[in-house]
């Protein structure tokens, strides 16, 4: 078989002018190379070490490589075409490593693979077909590039990316063609030397562009902070967020040489795309600025000149900027820190962000309504009142003790509770538990509320916490770490969709004689005919990767649709990072695109599982003019089944 | 310009307020505190004046010793340094005696300008700012809202009933009592309570400025305000009815 197929064509020898001369392009290129590169890596190397980061354990950085890197499953899942040419441009990249080493060798005479061998044909072959591969691909990504201009990769044209894409396209032509050519002929000779040269004009250019994620981003991946936005702990009395470069962590500033500048950040960032100043790529592009600039060791703010107040603070900490982000930059804690700089050395001055923060220095909640209020609530509702013989401690949060419609949500989900005879109560006194302020930069405050909240957890006895608010769900498990051992918490999706079967649902004949627990009460609004749409809460799906429970909730009492964006993809409602507090946004309102979106579905009903979300669609529907689709949280969808009147038991 | 800001802390506007067995305090156990909404104004003019003008602003309160984090949020909020008068029977105290012991401490600092809330949140008496210029004899004003500088001292901004201002001139040295929303009120950050670790506050006693005094007056009772909702019924005609609301109106509720 192998003598059908045609070999590899090399030069047989190279006369001394060639070797000298082709030491002279390695020795040039390399230092072309080197003298960009060193550059770079001094400004990662001197930023400051990262006091929380640890290397072990191993086992998911080694996932997130072989996944990420290896098998480039963000690259190709976010843009499947894109991705899947460029996955055969890396691929290729790492089966010509050993061609390429092989190329260099024999220019002195010291090949390893021989084209005629039986380890070398196939190597050679195997190569060939990824070099066809990389071929198509970078010529499709041209084509993405320069014809079909997708926005995010900006309004102006990269010639240095054509010029690469160029120089690509050679390296692999020329190598297929040398398998059409005989070894004598001097065709082999014009080919072996055009790669040559391709290949060492490539090499310089990469550290000199976005290119260097060649280089880097296989490591940013590997040694990523490993959980979602994790946002790290100040370290020291000095240190106040990402104030100025000296700030700049190696993370950080590896990261921000990372970045391919792909745009798929800013695609889905709802500041971005809905007219605010925030753009996530430029924030990182900022920041790379800076050190090109100024360096890690400058006491030259970081916001000002190089990215913008005003932008970081529109920030809605949705995440899906970092979520999707194929070369492992963590935006959420670079913006959050730049924020955290801002807001603790006092530079920050909003009035509706002061408003709050003053409301919770002096207050409880971050609405700045008074307590009392939140007794009366729990008065009216007959919540009873956790005395650590329950088995949950019902949070509330700011949103269920005071918002009108937070409130219907928690009355709604205790009558459940008190359906399904689940013990619970609730604290007497409850404080923010700090997510609008975490987000917001101010750790001063969070701090605070953190400390009081664990501590009257811990003087309660609480063991275990059901919470209607995926912001308190997350802050409490992860951001509460730093000051204690938070208990047990879980969002109120998770506890319905594990109690689904003792549930009330939609009553359909098929589905009853298929499962004989459940039994339906009062039947929903007909057999499982009401169409609903699932909002994915950004803190529930990305923060907390909670996609089914809720689903299954909601398809108790109806037929489930899909929103276009939806699961890790779904686009926020507008109130994260503290935004819901910060007043009237610029430019659309992100709230209104996604309600839009939601009611285009044609469902009759929207649910929700997040009393921002809620609040947020509820007064983006409020201002269209048709008839708007229903909101309701998944525990209303399912309390509507229930007597009215379900005081609790006990 | 030298600063002077006297502030008092004061149980937080949302801790549940019971009156202790005695009747003549308040019940602590449950209690949070805050610094005075009104004196956190004053602090706020003095901060902006300096920052404006230059100079230093002094914090000075009196109080037992855990008033120390009302001072520590002020020193936080910008002050320079602090004078906390440790005084564990404030609450036992008229507003002379307070008045005396803030003037005291006053003198050795002789600043420019002395700034105080023009009322507590608590007992909302009004009197300490005003008590305390006359007892050093300098020139004061109530209800101010803005100050600014001047060649020759002062102008200041004072509130006066429905919605009228009115502005004057005052040489410095004074004492001004500060209003409410004036100002937006800064918010206290991490970098600031660092720093104000290393501010100093000097602690004084009380016998070292002012001899034992009786109190000019005596705290009797407390006793919260009575909830009444009282609806009384106008009879008769309607023109009688009428008469009588408008007399009530005029003389009761002096609304006409």
């Amino acid at each position: 078989m192998t003598f059908l197929l045609p070999t590899l064509a090399e030069p047989q020898h190279f006369s001394l002018a060639e070797k000298l001369l082709f030491a002279a392009l390695v020795l040039t290129s390399a230092y072309l190379f080197w003298r960009r590169f060193a550059v770079v890596l001094d400004k990662i190397l001197k930023s400051k070490k990262d006091a929380s980061f640890h290397l072990f354990p191993l086992a998911n950085r080694i996932r997130d490589f072989v996944s990420e890197v290896l098998f480039q499953s963000k690259v190709i899942r976010q843009r499947p075409a894109a991705g899947i040419a460029h996955a055969c441009v890396f691929w290729a990249f790492c089966a010509f490593v050993v061609v390429t080493l092989n190329h260099c060798a024999s220019v002195f005479g010291f090949p390893f693979l021989d084209p005629a061998g039986p380890i070398g044909r196939l190597y050679f072959w195997f190569a060939a077909v990824f070099a066809l591969a990389c071929a198509a691909g970078i010529a499709a990504l041209f084509i993405r590039r320069f014809f079909l201009r997708p926005k995010w990769l900006g309004p102006k044209l990269s010639w240095e990316s054509g010029f690469i894409a160029l120089l690509i396209f050679t390296l692999m032509a020329t190598y297929l063609a040398a398998f059409f050519t005989a070894a004598s002929s001097p065709s082999t000779r014009v080919l072996w030397w055009l790669h040559t040269l391709s290949l060492f004009i490539f090499l310089p250019i990469i550290p000199h562009t976005k290119h260097l994620h060649l280089l880097l981003s296989p490591f940013t991946v590997f040694l990523s902070r490993g959980s979602f936005s994790q946002i790290p702990p100040l370290a020291g009395d000095e240190d106040f967020g990402l104030v100025a470069g000296a700030d700049l962590t190696q993370l950080v500033s590896l990261q921000a040489y990372s970045c391919v500048e792909c745009g798929r950040c800013t695609e889905h960032c709802p500041a971005a795309s809905t007219g605010k100043l925030l753009n996530p790529k430029e924030i990182i592009l900022g920041v790379r600025a800076y050190l090109n600039d100024l360096g890690p060791a400058s006491d030259q703010p970081l916001l000002g000149k190089y990215n913008s107040q005003q932008a970081v603070f529109q920030c809605t900490t949705c995440g899906a900027c970092e979520f999707q982000c194929p070369v492992g930059i963590e935006h959420l804690p670079i913006l959050v820190g730049l924020r955290r700089g801002a807001v603790n050395t006092g530079s920050w001055e909003d009035d509706h962000g002061s408003k709050l923060f003053l409301a919770l220095e002096r207050g409880s909640n971050a609405l700045g309504i008074n307590p009392a209020e939140r007794d009366k609530f729990i008065e009216r509702e007959h919540l009873p009142i956790f005395d650590g013989t329950q088995e949950y401690c019902l949070w509330l949060g700011c949103m269920g003790s005071y918002d009108p419609k937070g409130r219907e949500i928690v009355a709604d989900l205790a009558r459940i509770l008190n359906y399904l005879g689940t013990s619970y109560g609730v604290l007497r006194k409850e404080k923010c538990t700090g997510d609008p302020v975490r987000r917001l930069g101010n750790d001063l405050l969070f701090q605070q509320l953190a400390e009081s909240n664990l501590e009257a957890l811990a003087q309660n006895k609480v063991k275990k916490i059901v919470a209607i608010c995926p912001h308190c769900v997350r802050t409490i498990q992860e951001d509460w770490k730093e000051y204690g051992t938070p208990p047990a918490v879980e969002h109120h999706s998770e506890f319905l969709a594990r109690h689904a079967n003792r549930l009330p649902h939609a009553s359909s004949p098929s589905s009853d004689s298929n499962n004989k627990d459940r039994v339906p009460l009062v039947p929903l609004l007909g057999p499982g005919k009401e169409k609903i749409v699932f909002h994915d809460p950004c803190y529930l799906g990305r923060y907390r990767n909670v996609y089914n429970e809720p689903r299954t909730v909601a398809a108790l009492a109806g037929e489930l649709v899909e929103a276009p964006r939806n699961h890790n993809r779904s686009f926020c409602c507008g109130a994260g990072g503290g935004l819901s507090f910060l007043g009237e946004e610029t430019g659309i309102r992100v709230s209104q695109i996604r309600a839009a979106e939601l009611a285009s579905t044609g469902a009759e009903t929207i649910a929700t599982a997040c009393p921002f979300c809620n609040s947020m669609f509820r007064d983006a529907l409020a201002s269209t003019a048709e008839p708007a689709p229903q909101l309701l949280d998944i525990a209303q969808l399912i309390a509507r089944a229930l007597p009215p009147a379900n005081l609790p038991t006990r | 310009m030298k600063i002077l800001v006297a502030i008092k802390q004061v149980p937080d506007r949302d801790s549940p307020v019971r009156i202790d067995a005695t009747g003549k305090g308040i019940d602590e156990s449950d209690l949070q505190y805050a610094l005075n909404e009104p004196d956190a104004y004053a602090l706020e003019e003095a901060l902006q004046l300096k920052e404006k003008h230059g100079g230093e602003v002094i914090a000075l309160s009196a109080g037992p010793e855990n008033v120390g984090p009302t001072i520590r949020e002020a020193l936080a909020k910008g002050a320079d340094r602090a004078i906390h008068i440790l005084c564990d029977d404030l609450a036992s105290r008229d507003a002379l005696s307070v008045a005396r012991l803030l003037a005291e401490a006053a003198k050795q600092e002789a600043p420019d300008l002395l700034l105080t809330g023009l009322q507590s949140e608590d007992l909302g008496q009004g009197q300490t700012g005003v008590i305390v210029a006359e007892l050093l004899g300098l020139p004061h004003a109530t209800l101010i809202l803005h100050v600014e500088k001047t060649d020759s001292g002062i102008e200041v901004k004072r509130e006066l009933e429905e919605g009228w201002f009115q502005t004057i001139q005052l040489p410095t040295p004074a004492v001004l009592t500060i209003q409410s929303g004036g100002n937006k009120l800064r918010y206290a950050t991490l970098m600031g309570i660092k720093r104000s670790k290393m501010k100093e506050v000097k602690q004084l006693t009380t016998d070292s400025l002012v001899p034992a005094a009786p109190p000019v007056a005596v705290l009797e009772q407390l006793t919260l305000p009575a909830k009444k909702k009282s609806t009384q019924m106008l009879t008769g005609t309607p023109q009688q009815a009428a008469a009588a609301l408008v007399e009530k109106l005029r003389t009761e509720a002096h609304v006409l």
